[in-house]
Formats: structure tokens, C-alpha cells, sequence
């Protein structure tokens, strides 16, 4: 199937339209969200809300009987909270830290989640089956209703986002001071953890309890790498996510037996790992090119000033020197003696060398002051 | 009790006892959420080795899926020392990727792997012991029992020779690169045993409960004491109670083994965390109120210090203006009533020879701020506690 025909399709094929749109919007409002649980140090968080949320489905599972899937994603979003306040309640009451409690959390409610869901599938209830894809995800099960409930709850985040957007932000960056200023920090905080618990439960159907953390923190990762500004980042970040969607299920649509989640996971898994190496001002790629770049400015700064020591001891700065002599100096190479003769520091007469007068101006005021015209 | 029944037993309660041990030192090095990584990473590991082993008991298997998880390890450290982003979302990016390879990998090869992703996130105890042992064609008892038995022998014979090392890099990093032990070798030292353990026993009660047995018991047992070593037995007691009475939980349940061995896990750490005598919830809040208490007792004695005129010693200048609230002020006048520090006479309230005493006390503590004075603080503060 080549592009053109898959792009097609996607317009024309209603499972494939609306898997497509969903997992963009997911995409879009949890890399949004994300950005807030990265910046305030909260990654795991994410992970631990997934996992707790599960008990929460077997339970409104349990209530109701059905499968409807607004109730199962209230049980969730309910279950998310408890254990978000109950990781709060264990770090500020008791002196286990923060990755204990998160993983306490995480596993006890996972197990107790599991306990229900065999519980569940021992008793005579014909509606059971299919309660484990919120295990592990399944795009395919999506329904134009969901991608309704999504759009919602992502259009409501973005107002959110929009009125309280200088107190999010400002709590984020100096808490203390946020609370100084008079703002209700209280309110703030639950109001962004709630909304972050709300976009982890709308995605567990999707991708499932177990990758939805890296559905979170991804995109926002990699938003970071590209700016230095919150607003930036947060609409970069919603629009890795919503690519990683659109791609994700484009690639597990054209290969056979492939989910959705895990494919969607590893394409923003590689926004990340370009993000890392190909940021300017950030990334790794370029942090080895100015790193490279400074050795070499600093190599030729050490030959310049050898030059200037032996041309020093001469009245006339031009005296020429052999080159030879510059032999066992470490760091010269060709190289940098051309270098410095394209900048018209030195000049050379055959075998010999000489500094010039800009050059000798140059290496004395070498340590003094920042020249501009550096490499 | 049939046989198969106490094989489960015996080999829930083993692996509660080696996850209980590596568990105690991830959960004091703050480095919990590294086992949840490496249990989840080790999947691509168990897939791989399961394409070249085609068993899932086989050492080698345990082996490459032990690599994995310490490779998880590096990466998340490399990530890390990058400083493109903070510690936590490099763990949080590195397993969700290698977990979806590893989902992948199986989804690929469905036809040739008997493997299941649920089997592996959640194991089935109860099938443990149809997977018998055969040396010679004896029967010697369930696979899985003597794999985690072999994983257990290690971590408790390194566990001795290295039990020094392990404390002072523990609770002193520094002090131990000073002394000339490597935190390094140290430190991954003790990633290799968390991942060995999490492979050798994920197949019998599954990644997510091997987590869930490493944290938990720790983190309860934390709660109770701050003696390494009384922390290891009790870690590994809550560890084994949970097993053996999750399993019969289970069994009246007919539900999952491994959730309900956590579920026993949350209901101890629940319980623990509300009533433990020093640090639960319970008690520190007794202690904040007590503390507010003695605070506003403080400002109320000194106020009556300073104060001589009446109107400002009248007991209903309390609600007025410092602004305390009727039940406050009547604890707090209760209190020093009780302690003979004040005497209320006609609604005039006035300090005994005691309040006095007590206020200087107070005074030339807050002046001079030495900790001379606070030892002997202390002991007048414990009085109104009784």
C-alpha cells in the first residue's frame, strides 16, 4: 500500500478515520499535559496513575455490570486520584520517599486491579470478556463516541490551560514565591494533577496501563530539547504527540499483527532519540561539534602564544623562527599553522616563520581580553 | 494440604524472601522505580532468549533477560548524565520503549513463541509446579522452585560477605569511596541481583508482583524501624505472611495468586501506614496537633507576660485578639490549668510563679537559640503530654 492510497483511506474508512483521529488527539493532549508532569519532576507519576486506574474499571465493572465505557474511565479516573492523593498523603506524612511511594502505589494497585479482573472473569457474566484490553490497549476498539469524549476533555484542557495559564505557569517554575503572591497554590496543583490523571485514564483504552507513562512523558521530553519557552514546549509537545499518534497507527495499519500502542510508544520513542542528538542549542550532536570546535581554538591559542614567548625574546617581533622548533610543541599541527596564516598572524618564508605585528598585538593580549574574531 | 499446594507456597514464600532483601537496599537508596523499569525491560530479554532457548526455564534465557535489565540500567544512568532531561523521565522513557519491543517482538513471532505477554507481567503460580525438575529421570520437584531457590542462595550468601560493604554505601557514599570500596561495582552490583531476581521469578507470579514484593515489604518494614538489619528480617516476614496468606486468599477467591499476594502486600502497608507507633499517619498527626498545641500555649504564657493590664488577661480576649478559636483557646487554658501555669480568677487569667518560671525558660531559649537549652525543653514539653 503505497502513501497516497493509506492517505486515502484514512479519509474514506471509518475504523481507520477514527483510530487515526483519536490517537492524534491523545497524542496532541497528553503531550500537552506532559510537559507539566516532566517540568515539575513528576515523569513516574504518570506511570503510577495508569496502573493504579485499573482497579477502578474492575470495580465500576463490578458496580454496574456493564461495559459501558464512560463508567469503566469515571471508576478509572476516581481510582487514578486515590492513588495520586495517596502517594501525596505517604511523602509529605511519612519519611518513605517519592520513588518508593510511586512504585508502592503502582504495584499494590496493579495487583489488587489483577485480583478483581480474575475475580471478574470467574463469575457467570457474559459481558466480561475484553476488560484486559485496558491492559495493554487496543486502538482498534475505538468508537467515534470516544473520540468525542476526547476531543471534549482535550478542548476543556486547553481552556484550562488558557485561563490559568500564568498561575500554572508560574507554579511550576518558584512555587514558594507562587504562594507569596496570594494565589490558592492548593487549588492549582490539584487542578493540573487532575487534568493529568484525566488525559492518562482517556488514553488507557488506547494504549493500555503499561506504555501510557511513555505516552506522556515522550513528546514533552522531546519538546524540551527544541526551546527554552513553556508556551513552546507545550505546543511542541502537542504536536510531537499528535504525530506520534497519526504515524503510529499509520505503521501498525500497514504491517499484520502489529498494536497500535507499542508502535505509536517507539515513534515517539524515536522524536526523542532525534530530539537528543539534533537539538541546536541541546543536543548531543552539537554539543560534540562546539566541544571539538573549542579544543581546536584553544590548540591554536597554545601555539600563537609559543610563538609570541620565543618572539618575545627577539627585538624585531618578525625575526624568522625555523618550523622545526614548533615540532615538539603539543598541539601544533599543519593544520593550525595554516590556520594562523590565513588569519595573517604569521607568515611563512619557506621553512621559516615569522609573526606579524596584528599577530603579535593578537597572542599578547591572548588571556586578557575575549577577541572576537574566535574560530 | 496436597503437595502442589504447598510447592506454591514454599515458592511464593521464596521469592518473597529474595525480592525482600535486594528490595530493602533499592528501597533506603531511594531506587524503587528502578525495579519497576527493569521488570518491565526485561521483556525484549525473555523474547530473545526465548527464540534461541525455546524454553522458558532454560539459565541462558535467565541470563540475556538479566542483561537486559541492566542494560536499562545504563541507559537510563547515560540518559541521565546527558542532562537533556531529569532522572525520572529517563526511566520513564527507556522501559515503556524496550517494554513495546518486546511486545512487538512477540507479536511478530506469534506463530513460533509460546509466550504471552499477560504470562510474563503476571505469571500463574498455579501452573508452577506441572513444570517438574527431571534430573535422571527422577522427578525432584517444580522448575521454578529450584531456580528461585539457586537465586536465593546467592543473594543471601553475597548478601553476608558483603553486608558492610552494602551498608556504609548505603547510608554514606562518600565515607565508602573513602574507605576504598567502589559504590560502582557496588551499585550495579546490586542492579544485577534485583534483575536476576525479577527473571528468575517473573515466570512463576510475574513481573508486576516481583515489584510489588520488593518495595512493599521494604517500604512497611521501613515505616517500623531504622535498623538495617531488624528491617531486613521484618521486610522479609511481611514479605513471607503476605505470600502464604495471599495464596489462601486466592484460593477462597479463586482469583489471580499474584494479585492477591499484593493485595495482602497493600493491606499490610495500608495498616502499617495508619497505625505504626512513630511514623504513621496516625501518630503524626496526634504529634502536629500536640505540637500546635504547645505552640499556641507558648504564645498564649508569653502574652501573658508581657501584659499586665486586665482587659488583655481576660479569657475572652483569647478569641478576640489573637484570633484563636473557641475550641483552641479551651484546650490551650485546659492545659496550662493542668500544668499549674496559670491561675484564672473572676475571668482573669494570670500566671503562677511556675508559668513564669517556665516563660524565661521559653525566652532565653528563643534569645540565645543554644541547644544546651533545648534538652531541658524538651523535658517540660513532654509533661503536657501526658
Amino acid at each position: 500500500m503505497d502513501i497516497t492510497e493509506y492517505i486515502k483511506l484514512v479519509f474514506t474508512d471509518y475504523t481507520l478515520r477514527t483510530i487515526t483521529l483519536g490517537t492524534a488527539i491523545l497524542g496532541a493532549v497528553t503531550g500537552m499535559l506532559g510537559s507539566f508532569a516532566v517540568l515539575r519532576k513528576q515523569s513516574l507519576l504518570g506511570d503510577a496513575i495508569s496502573h493504579a486506574a485499573l482497579p477502578g474499571i474492575a470495580i465500576a465493572f463490578l458496580i454496574t455490570g456493564a461495559k459501558d465505557s464512560n463508567i469503566l474511565l469515571l471508576g478509572a479516573l476516581i481510582s487514578g486520584l486515590i492513588g495520586t492523593f495517596w502517594i501525596r498523603g505517604i511523602i509529605s506524612k511519612t519519611h518513605l520517599k517519592s520513588d518508593t511511594a510511586l512504585g508502592l502505589i503502582l504495584s499494590l494497585f496493579f495487583g489488587f486491579g489483577m485480583l478483581l479482573l480474575t475475580f471478574i472473569q470467574k463469575q457467570p457474566n457474559a459481558n466480561q470478556a475484553g476488560l484486559d484490553k485496558y491492559l495493554f490497549g487496543q486502538a482498534a476498539t475505538l468508537v467515534e463516541s470516544d473520540v468525542w469524549l476526547m476531543s471534549i476533555v482535550t478542548g476543556a484542557c486547553l481552556l484550562v490551560l488558557l485561563l490559568f495559564w500564568k498561575e500554572f505557569k508560574i507554579l511550576l517554575f518558584d512555587a514558594d514565591y507562587t504562594k507569596t503572591l496570594g494565589f490558592n497554590t492548593k487549588f492549582i496543583d490539584i487542578l493540573i494533577t487532575t487534568f493529568i490523571v484525566l488525559a492518562i485514564v482517556l488514553g488507557l483504552q488506547t494504549v493500555g496501563v503499561v506504555l501510557m507513562s511513555a505516552m506522556l512523558l515522550a513528546p514533552a521530553a522531546a519538546a524540551r530539547q527544541w526551546t527554552n519557552s513553556l508556551g513552546v514546549m507545550v505546543f511542541l509537545a502537542a504536536i510531537f504527540g499528535a504525530f506520534s499518534g497519526v504515524f503510529g497507527t499509520a505503521i501498525s495499519a500497514s504491517q499484520n499483527n502489529l498494536s497500535t500502542g507499542p508502535v505509536i510508544v517507539i515513534v515517539a520513542g524515536v522524536f526523542v532519540l532525534i530530539s537528543f542528538i539534533f537539538s541546536p542549542s541541546r543536543g548531543l550532536l552539537f554539543k560534540q561539534i562546539r566541544f571539538i570546535k573549542n579544543r581546536r581554538d584553544l590548540q591554536l591559542h597554545k601555539t600563537l602564544s609559543f610563538m609570541y614567548h620565543i618572539a618575545e625574546t627577539h627585538e624585531n617581533i618578525s625575526h624568522p623562527h625555523a618550523i622545526k622548533i614548533l615540532n615538539n610543541f603539543q598541539g601544533y599541527t599543519k593544520g593550525t599553522l595554516q590556520k594562523l596564516v590565513r588569519k595573517n598572524y604569521v607568515k611563512i618564508d619557506g621553512s621559516m616563520w615569522s609573526l606579524t605585528s596584528e599577530g603579535f598585538k593578537t597572542a599578547s593580549n591572548l588571556y586578557n581580553q575575549q577577541t572576537e574574531d574566535n574560530e | 494440604m496436597s503437595s502442589a499446594q504447598i510447592e506454591i507456597q514454599l515458592i511464593a514464600s521464596l521469592v518473597a524472601i529474595a525480592c525482600a532483601i535486594p528490595g530493602t537496599f533499592l528501597v533506603l537508596r531511594k531506587m524503587a522505580m528502578i525495579s519497576d523499569a527493569i521488570s518491565h525491560s526485561i521483556l525484549p530479554g525473555i523474547v530473545i532468549g526465548f527464540f534461541i532457548t525455546q524454553d522458558l526455564n532454560s539459565p541462558l534465557l535467565i541470563f540475556l533477560a538479566a542483561i537486559t535489565g541492566i542494560i536499562t540500567v545504563v541507559l537510563v544512568e547515560y540518559i541521565q548524565k546527558t542532562g537533556l532531561v531529569k532522572e525520572d523521565t529517563a526511566i520513564g522513557l527507556v522501559f515503556p520503549i524496550l517494554f513495546s519491543i518486546g511486545v512487538i517482538l512477540i507479536a511478530k513471532n506469534a506463530n513460533d513463541v509460546h509466550l504471552d505477554v499477560d504470562a510474563v507481567l503476571l505469571g500463574e503460580l498455579a501452573f508452577a509446579p506441572f513444570n517438574r525438575l527431571l534430573i535422571a529421570g527422577v522427578d525432584v520437584g517444580p522448575k521454578s522452585l529450584w531456580i528461585i531457590g539457586c537465586i536465593l542462595l546467592i543473594t543471601i550468601g553475597l548478601l553476608f560477605a558483603f553486608f558492610k560493604e552494602l551498608k556504609i554505601s548505603t547510608f554514606d557514599a562518600g565515607l565508602a569511596a573513602s574507605l576504598g570500596f567502589s559504590p560502582a561495582v557496588i551499585h550495579y552490583g546490586l542492579m544485577t541481583v534485583s534483575s536476576v531476581t525479577t527473571v528468575g521469578a517473573f515466570d512463576a507470579v510475574g513481573a508486576i508482583l516481583v515489584v510489588a514484593l520488593m518495595i512493599a515489604p521494604a517500604a512497611t518494614a521501613y515505616l517500623l524501624t531504622t535498623n538495617l538489619k531488624r528491617m531486613l528480617v521484618y521486610a522479609i516476614c511481611f514479605g513471607v505472611f503476605s505470600a502464604i496468606s495471599g495464596y489462601w486468599l486466592a484460593h477462597w477467591l479463586d482469583a489471580s495468586i499474584a494479585g492477591s499476594i499484593t493485595t495482602m502486600l497493600g493491606l499490610l502497608f495500608l495498616m502499617v501506614y495508619l497505625f505504626a507507633p512513630n511514623k504513621g499517619v496516625i501518630a503524626v498527626l496526634y504529634r502536629e496537633k500536640q505540637q500546635r498545641t504547645e505552640v499556641s500555649l507558648l504564645t498564649f504564657l508569653l502574652h501573658l507576660r508581657n501584659h499586665s493590664e486586665e482587659e488583655e488577661r481576660h479569657v475572652n480576649h483569647l478569641n478576640e485578639h489573637i484570633n484563636w478559636q473557641k475550641v483552641r483557646s479551651k484546650t490551650v487554658l485546659e492545659l496550662a490549668l493542668k500544668n499549674n501555669m496559670i491561675v484564672i480568677d473572676n475571668h482573669i487569667v494570670s500566671l503562677t510563679e511556675k508559668g513564669k518560671d517556665f516563660t524565661s525558660q521559653a525566652l532565653d531559649y528563643i534569645i540565645t537559640n543554644e541547644d544546651s537549652k533545648i534538652e531541658h525543653m524538651k523535658d517540660d514539653f513532654f509533661l503536657f503530654r501526658g
